[in-house]
C-alpha cells in the first residue's frame, strides 16, 4: 500500500478535467475500481492520487441521438445488459456485456469506460464496440474530442494519456434490419476468453451479404478487425460455403498469437477460425430474422 | 477559474455511510478497500478475504442492495451508501435469514469460507427473480467460488431458499 496516495473526488467534469491538468502523471481515474484494485492490492501499481469519478453525472446515461446510442463511461456491465435501449438497438452490446466474467458482483461494478481504457486482450467490450463503428468522446483541458475507438487503439495502449477522461461513447445506429452474434469460446462460465468473435451482418433484397463486419478478439494483444479483409464476402450467397474465406483470413491476420493460461497459441490461431466462422454464420441467422 | 488542486486532495479520507442498518463515520486511508475497512476498522469479520484480485467471491457485500466484491472496491467510493454485510442477515429475535436456513438444511456450505459471499449473491438472486432455474441460480453464482461442496448442495441450498424467502418479509437493511 503506498503510503503517499492521495484522494480527490472532484464534483464535476469541469473541476475533473482541471484537476488532471494540474497532477502529475502518477494521478489515476479510478471509476468501479474493478482493474486497478486488483493491481493496486498486490503492489503493482502506486499512483500518487487516485482521482475518483464514480460520482460524475456528466459520465452517466444512456441516450437516443441523432448520432447514435450514447453511452456514458460510467454504465456498467449491468446496465449495457438491462437497458431496454441498449437491448433494442445494440443487442450485440448488451450480450457481450453479459458474457464478462467475474460474475455479477464485477456486472454490478464494472464500467464500460474502465474496460475500453484497460484496454486488456482478453476482455469482450472493444470487439463488439469495434463490430459497431463506435466513437469515443474525450475530454480534457484542451477541449473535447471525438474519435473512432478504432483509430485510438493503433497500439496496445489508448492514448489518452493520464490528463484525459473519456467521457461517452457513442455508437453510431446500425443499419436496420441487421444480424449480429458474439461467439466468445472459454474454458468455464466465468473465464475470460480463449478466443472471441463479434459480427453483424446485413443482407441485401436479393437475400446476397450485404455489409459482414468481424473483429477477433483474445487471440493477439489488440483486437483484430477482419471487415476489410473480408470485402470479398459480399453479394456472395450466404448458403455458400464461406468457412474456407474466413479460415484463411483468419490465419493470414495472426502471426502471433498469444499464449496464456486461456490455451496455447496454436490452439487459440485454430480457435481464432472456429469462433469467426460461427459468428458469422450465427450473424447471417438473425439477420434472417 | 483554475481548480484549485491542493484544496481537493485528502491524506485520508472521511468515509459516511450505513452498515448493515447502522450509520458509520471513520477516517480511512485512501488507498483501504472495502474488504479491509470492515474487517479491520470496523471488525465485520464476517466478510472473507480471498483471493483479492476479484474472483472468488468470498468477500461479497451489498452495497444499495447490489452485490460487489469488498476486496476491489475502494472504501472511500462508498460514501453515503447502503452496505450489507453477512452479518446484517441476522433477524432481529437472532434466528436465522430464510437464506441461511435453507444452506443450512442442504448443507450448501462445508468449511464455510464461501458461505458469507455464497449467500449475499443468492439474496440479490431471489429479491430480483423469485423463482430461479437452476441454470438461472448457476448464472447467479459464477461469481462465487467454492472448493468443497462441488456446488450441488448449494445450488439445492438455494432452490429450497427461494421456497423460503418473500421479499416482502425481507428486513435486511
Ligand atoms: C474477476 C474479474 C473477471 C473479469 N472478467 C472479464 C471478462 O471476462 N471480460 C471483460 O471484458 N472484462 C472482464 N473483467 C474486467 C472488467 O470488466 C473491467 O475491470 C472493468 O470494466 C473496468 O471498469 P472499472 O470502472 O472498474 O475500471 P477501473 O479499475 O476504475 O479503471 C480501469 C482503468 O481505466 C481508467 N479509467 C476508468 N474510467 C475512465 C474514464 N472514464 N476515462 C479515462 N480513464 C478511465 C483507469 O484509470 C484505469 O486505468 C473482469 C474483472 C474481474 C475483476
Amino acid at each position: 500500500m503506498s503510503l503517499r496516495l492521495q484522494y480527490a473526488r472532484p464534483r464535476d467534469l469541469d473541476q475533473t478535467i482541471g484537476l488532471l491538468d494540474g497532477l502529475s502523471a502518477g494521478a489515476m481515474v479510478i471509476a468501479g475500481g474493478q482493474e486497478l484494485m486488483p493491481h493496486l492490492n498486490y503492489g503493482r501499481i502506486s499512483p500518487s492520487v487516485f482521482v475518483d469519478i464514480g460520482n460524475l453525472k456528466e459520465l452517466q446515461g444512456i441516450s437516443a441521438t441523432d448520432e447514435g446510442i450514447s453511452i456514458g463511461a460510467l454504465t456498467v456491465h449491468r446496465d449495457l445488459q438491462t437497458n431496454a435501449l441498449i437491448n433494442e438497438s445494440l443487442p450485440l452490446l448488451a450480450y457481450a456485456a453479459a458474457q464478462i466474467g467475474g460474475g455479477r458482483q464485477v456486472h454490478n461494478r464494472g464500467t464500460i469506460g474502465g474496460n475500453i481504457v484497460a484496454v486488456h486482450p482478453l476482455y469482450d467490450i472493444i470487439p463488439a464496440l469495434l463490430v459497431l463503428e463506435a466513437q469515443i468522446e474525450i475530454v480534457s483541458a484542451a477541449g473535447s474530442r471525438v474519435s473512432n475507438l478504432g483509430d485510438l487503439l493503433t497500439d496496445t495502449s489508448h492514448q489518452l494519456g493520464t490528463h484525459a477522461l473519456l467521457t461517452r461513447i457513442v455508437v453510431p445506429h446500425p443499419p436496420q434490419p441487421h444480424g449480429w452474434a458474439y461467439e466468445k469460446l472459454k474454458i468455464s462460465d466465468g473465464c475470460y476468453a480463449s478466443a472471441n468473435a463479434a459480427a453483424m451482418v446485413t443482407l441485401r433484397p436479393d437475400g446476397k451479404l450485404g455489409a459482414v463486419r468481424l473483429t477477433i478478439g483474445a487471440v493477439t494483444e489488440q483486437t483484430i478487425d477482419l471487415t476489410p479483409a473480408l470485402s470479398d464476402l459480399v453479394a456472395e450467397d450466404p448458403d455458400a460455403d464461406l468457412n474456407d474465406t474466413i479460415a484463411e483470413v483468419c490465419k493470414a491476420s495472426i502471426p502471433e498469437p498469444l499464449s496464456d493460461q486461456q490455451g496455447h497459441g496454436e490452439y487459440r490461431r485454430a480457435m481464432a477460425s472456429v469462433v469467426a466462422r460461427r459468428a458469422v454464420a450465427a450473424a447471417v441467422e438473425s439477420a434472417r430474422g | 477559474m483554475a481548480t484549485d488542486i491542493q484544496e481537493l486532495l485528502e491524506d485520508s479520507v472521511l468515509v459516511q455511510c450505513r452498515v448493515n442498518g447502522a450509520h458509520v463515520e471513520e477516517e480511512i486511508h485512501p488507498a483501504t478497500s472495502l474488504l479491509d475497512f470492515l474487517r479491520e476498522q470496523l471488525r465485520l469479520t464476517g466478510t472473507h478475504m480471498g483471493c483479492m484480485t476479484g474472483h472468488c467471491g468470498a468477500c461479497t457485500v451489498m452495497i444499495d442492495g447490489q452485490i460487489t466484491k469488498s476486496c476491489i472496491t475502494l472504501a472511500a467510493s462508498v460514501q453515503r451508501k447502503k452496505i450489507t454485510t453477512v452479518e446484517g442477515l441476522r433477524n432481529e429475535d437472532d434466528s436465522l435469514h430464510p437464506v441461511q436456513q435453507a444452506f443450512c438444511e442442504e448443507s450448501g456450505f462445508q468449511c464455510g469460507y464461501c458461505s458469507p459471499g455464497m449467500l449475499l449473491s443468492t439474496l440479490e438472486l431471489l429479491r430480483e427473480n423469485p423463482n430461479p432455474s437452476d441454470a438461472e441460480i448457476r448464472k447467479a453464482l459464477s461469481g462465487n467460488l467454492c472448493r468443497c461442496t462441488g456446488y450441488q448442495s448449494i445450488v439445492r441450498a438455494v432452490r429450497v431458499a427461494s421456497k423460503l424467502y418473500s421479499v416482502d418479509k425481507d428486513s435486511v437493511s
